[in-house]
């Protein structure tokens, strides 16, 4: 508990520092993505990796808080700092109707009722043409108003800001919750559903109240998105999306909190470079996958954890020896 | 009424083929309790691999889905023996993620090796219509179902006549007992893929001769066979047939009436409202065990 | 302190891995966004190859401003984020001198404001949507027809030469599938020909037979289809099994020998309209054709010729603005009067190309041949006549 709180605020203080010692736009654009991709992962690790359910849908809440901020934003004109809790208001919401529905079931019916409805809301995004424009998208999406007369290098800096602000409100609500009594209930649930039952643990709301959390982190994370990329299509349901969360969740290590901060650093990263090999980069990913999730399981956290634990079990402290007159 | 026969007819064609695509899933499913996400994969290899030997190696039809059941049972068999059956029993999630990176990776080498343009395969039969009084049809199609019914026929002897039936049957019911009585249960986990597999592939290439052979067919196809599966059940053949014959009857319904832009929809809503009410499936007996 | 060493590790792990410094540029780069994987990939290499061939001719005639060009080509994927994402790191990173690209409007929505941003001219070849030349982004720039001018340059010649009264409309259920649909639709409509059916169809769907059913009570004489290669080739294919018998015609990729083998006999009689086809007849054309030909082995489609043309008229304006700077470049890019192997490309203020040909052509013995042309006209004339 400990460790992971210091890394994180050591962690958090080095990003505070980043945008001022780095004047690359590109670098600033791939530290933003990073830290979003963070939001995003850690929001998902929540029923993933504490609860133990894998949800396939997440990306329909990240959907649902970017359309929610790109319609308060070009509609009704609201500005960032309202459009961004708004969609995560409203995803916390759906998560509340959807995970009512969906949590009753359990294993490969959990994953696939999920993948459902973030299917079939992205069919309405497609077809609603009058609500969310259908394809053609949601464009335009204005920018906050102080950023719109200064610099790119400012505006830039701006959001890395939000971003980092955003993560870590996201990190610190993860880490109230994991290390609360709910959180662990939680964690009950995922190991035995049933033992957590009979000490009297009701699997169904601990369940619920983790993925609303999850869903309210996407949401947030959507509405960022929706701001800075300033175009919303129905390209945000997409699965590329959800693979990528879930590989960034699966890499870093499941189950801990600085696990998908790590996933997400070293796959937006691996992205970057990939695009060398263009082509080959999808593949190269599948490949990444079987690889972590056949030889690495619990991630490169959990690998470190291991070898942490392993360290310390194999110093044993000595016997103590018994002297001649029979003290210790 | 017309219509209305018309897209009955429609509704059952395209249902049969959903019920060949969904069968391989069902039994993988329902007896490894691994959410095959690549069977989408092993569909659309079938069809690429029948217009590489049809194509390039000109073979006729038959022949042509011969060679490429043998060479996707082996692939099957090969991907259980050395991935699936790594992470056999660490619950759900291992295979699940697994599975999502395979056919990241299948999807994307073939497009390497392949390219994207859809390909063509030639069937045995003309493409010309056939009138059915005021339906619409055309041999191909006819064959078509044909085969389908052929293969799951086929198949569901399999399980319930040949020692390797039983052997699959058995595990099913309880691995541990299985066991004991001396089946090899890597074997017949192995068998059961490669037929997973084989099915798929057939569905694939039989498909890609009505249609055409396309890479980038595997996550529909994916989505369609488990839509089929839940609301069938997991494990039973009669669920497959079922569950594929309300699908396609029920989109060529909604396509019809209603729009055929939203037509997807109505899969996924058939899940959702399968899983609230009826979770098991409409066929399933199995209940959970604690 | 394991929280800070830790913190060390993933820290310098992220400074040690950031980019190298770029190597002085000898060559003009060229940012091109396409989509190369994905559904329409097949497309998107189609369009990257006509770039290269454009490219290679051009640095074999010794480059451009006495350096050789190069293309950087990024994967957009066709989706906004990723094309940002591509469009930031060729700015950014590789530090290109124009941008080309994104393929779909959606994605190049999402790329003008950031072209905007860092202030560097950026034409699409492709992108048919047709405010994407109305937003006033002075550094955007189409060399392609929209939909509705495409709409504009055929209603005349389908309503008069086709002689349809009643048409249906089929379209993909994407931004260009519905744009096309809509704008044929009011085009045709105000000739007097009646729209008897509407439908839209998801890419990537394999079975027609619903669709075809409602078709075939529609009464309609004419059907218009807005569909690519892989959807098109399937539906065509289906309107024959169906004993479908009436005259069809259709705007995207079709007329391409790829479309004609998939679709087979069924090709016979069908209309397309379309910005180019490689039987347009002319010199240039015919000189375009061969070497694609030979160097691709197979004859160039529309997305082809929008690549080549697109990098020949921004190679032309650096080498007219004299050098990278991006306002030159821009004010070049105004002034362009580039002779394309179909016809001669020239922009408006708003930076919409027109004067080009576009042709219907009519498929007979798997050949497409031209049965009409017609110039494309600026924007302008159609605000003129009022609509």
């Amino acid at each position: 508990m400990a460790l992971e709180r210091n890394t994180l605020l050591i962690l958090a203080a080095l990003a505070a520092l980043f945008p001022l010692v780095v004047n690359d736009l590109y670098l600033l654009h791939i530290g933003i993505m990073v830290l979003f991709y963070c939001v995003l992962a850690s929001s998902l690790n929540l029923t993933l990796g504490y609860v133990g359910e894998f949800s396939l849908g997440h990306t329909a809440f990240l959907g649902l808080g970017a359309y929610t901020a790109a319609i308060l934003s070009t509609s009704f004109g609201l500005p960032l700092w309202l459009t961004v809790p708004l969609a995560g208001a409203v995803a916390a919401l759906f998560g509340l109707l959807i995970g009512a529905i969906t949590l009753r079931l359990q294993g490969p019916y959990f994953v696939i009722i999920t993948l459902a409805f973030a299917e079939v809301l992205r069919i309405v995004a497609n077809n609603w043409v009058g609500v969310t424009n259908g394809p053609m998208g949601i464009a335009g999406i204005p920018q906050p108003d102080l950023l719109a007369a200064g610099s790119t290098l400012l505006a830039k800096r701006v959001y890395f800001y939000i971003a980092l602000a955003i993560a870590a409100l996201a990190l610190y609500l993860s880490y109230r919750f994991v290390y609360s009594s709910a959180g662990r209930a939680a964690v009950t649930v995922r190991e035995n559903r049933y033992v957590a039952q009979s000490v009297g643990i009701r699997p169904f709301a601990h369940a619920l109240r983790s993925f609303v959390l999850g869903a309210f982190l996407a949401g947030l994370a959507g509405g960022f998105y929706a701001h800075y990329i300033s175009f919303v299509g129905v390209d945000v349901f997409r699965f590329s999306f959800m693979a990528t969360m879930i590989i960034m969740v699966l890499i870093g290590g499941k189950g801990t909190l600085l696990g998908p901060l790590v996933g997400a650093l070293v796959v937006t990263l691996a992205e970057e470079y990939l695009r060398e090999f263009q082509e080959l980069r999808l593949s190269i990913f599948g490949l990444v996958v079987m690889l972590v999730v056949l030889f690495l399981p619990k991630g490169l956290m959990g690998f470190l954890t291991l070898r942490r634990e392993r360290r310390v079990a194999t110093t044993v402290p000595p016997l103590p020896r018994l002297s001649k007159g029979g003290a210790a | 009424m017309d219509l209305f026969l018309q897209f009955l007819a429609n509704g059952l064609v395209t249902g049969s083929f959903y019920a060949l695509s969904a069968l391989g899933l069902t039994l993988i499913f329902g007896l490894m309790r691994v959410v095959n996400f690549a069977h989408g994969e092993f569909y659309m290899l079938g069809g690429v691999l029948g217009w590489f030997v049809t194509a390039r190696l000109g073979l006729d039809f038959f022949s042509g889905l011969l060679v490429v059941a043998a060479v996707m049972a082996a692939f099957g068999w090969m991907v259980d023996r050395f991935l699936i059956e790594r992470v056999r029993g660490q619950g759900e999630e291992p295979g699940i993620l697994l599975t999502i990176g395979l056919s990241i990776f299948l999807a994307n080498s073939a497009l390497l090796l392949a390219g994207t343009a859809p390909l063509k395969i030639d069937g045995p039969l003309s493409n010309a219509p056939v009138f059915l009084g005021p339906v619409v049809l055309t041999k191909m199609r006819i064959f078509a179902v044909a085969v389908c019914a052929a293969l799951i026929l086929a198949a569901h002897l399999l399980i319930k006549k040949t020692k390797l039936g039983r052997a699959m049957r058995a595990t099913f019911q309880d691995p541990m007992a299985a066991q004991l009585a001396g089946i090899k249960t890597a074997h017949v986990y192995a068998s059961t893929f490669a037929l997973g597999a084989v099915l798929a592939a057939s569905a694939g290439m039989l498909l890609g001769s009505i249609y055409s052979a396309q890479v980038a067919v595997g996550g529909v196809v994916s989505l369609k066979a488990f839509v089929v599966v839940i609301l069938g059940g997991m494990g039973s053949f009669a669920g497959a047939i079922v569950g594929g014959l309300v699908l396609g009857v029920a989109e060529a319904m909604w396509g019809g009436y209603v729009s055929t832009g939203m037509v997807d929809i109505i899969g996924f809503v058939i899940v959702i409202l399968t899983l609230i009410f009826k979770p098991y499936g409409l066929f399933s007996a199995r209940a959970e065990r604690a | 302190m394991r929280a800070l060493r830790c913190a060390q590790v993933i820290a310098i792990s992220v400074l040690g891995t950031a980019p190298m410094l770029a190597l002085a540029a000898e060559t003009v780069k060229i940012g091109v966004i396409q989509p190369l994987t994905g559904s329409v990939a097949y497309n998107g290499k189609a369009d990257v190859n006509g770039a290269k061939l454009a490219m290679e001719r051009r640095n074999a005639k010794g480059g451009v401003l006495g350096r050789p060009v190069e293309l950087v080509i990024e994967d957009g994927q066709c989706s906004p984020a990723n094309s940002v994402n591509a469009a930031e790191k060729l700015i950014q990173k590789d530090k290109v001198a124009v941008l080309s690209g994104a393929f779909c409007s959606s994605a190049t929505a999402a790329v003008m404001p950031v072209a905007e941003k860092y202030k560097l001219p950026f034409l699409t070849g492709v992108s048919s949507k047709a405010d994407l030349t109305e937003k006033g982004n002075a550094y955007f720039f189409r060399s392609a027809e929209t939909d509705a001018l495409l709409a504009n340059a055929f209603a005349k010649i389908l309503a008069d030469n086709l002689k349809l009264k009643k048409v249906a409309y089929i379209g993909v259920n994407d931004d260009w599938g519905r744009g096309g649909v809509e704008e044929f639709s009011k085009d045709l409509g105000a000739r007097g020909v009646e729209n008897v059916l509407t439908e839209y169809f998801d890419h990537g769907t394999t079975d027609f037979y619903t669709l075809l059913a409602k078709l075939r009570t529609s009464g309609a004489d004419g059907v218009f289809v807005a569909a690519e290669t892989q959807d098109g080739a399937v539906l065509v294919k289906q309107f024959k099994e169906f004993g479908i018998d009436m005259k069809v015609f259709g705007v995207g990729s079709w007329a391409t020998s790829d479309f004609v083998n998939l679709v087979g006999e069924a090709s016979e009689g069908i209309y397309a309209a379309v910005p180019y086809v490689a039987s347009l007849p002319g010199e240039a054309n015919t000189d375009f054709v061969k070497t694609y030909q030979a160097q691709y082995g197979q004859a160039p489609d529309k997305y082809a010729a929008a690549g080549y043309n697109a990098t020949n008229i921004l190679m032309d304006a650096i080498e007219r603005a004299g050098s990278t700077d991006a306002a030159s470049i821009r004010d070049a890019l105004k002034a362009t009067d580039y002779q394309a192997p179909n016809g001669r490309y020239r922009f408006t203020a708003n930076g919409q190309a027109y004067g080009f040909n576009a042709a219907l052509v009519q498929i007979e013995g798997k050949q497409p041949k031209v049965v009409e042309m017609t110039e494309v006209q600026p924007p302008s004339t159609l605000t003129a006549q009022g609509k």
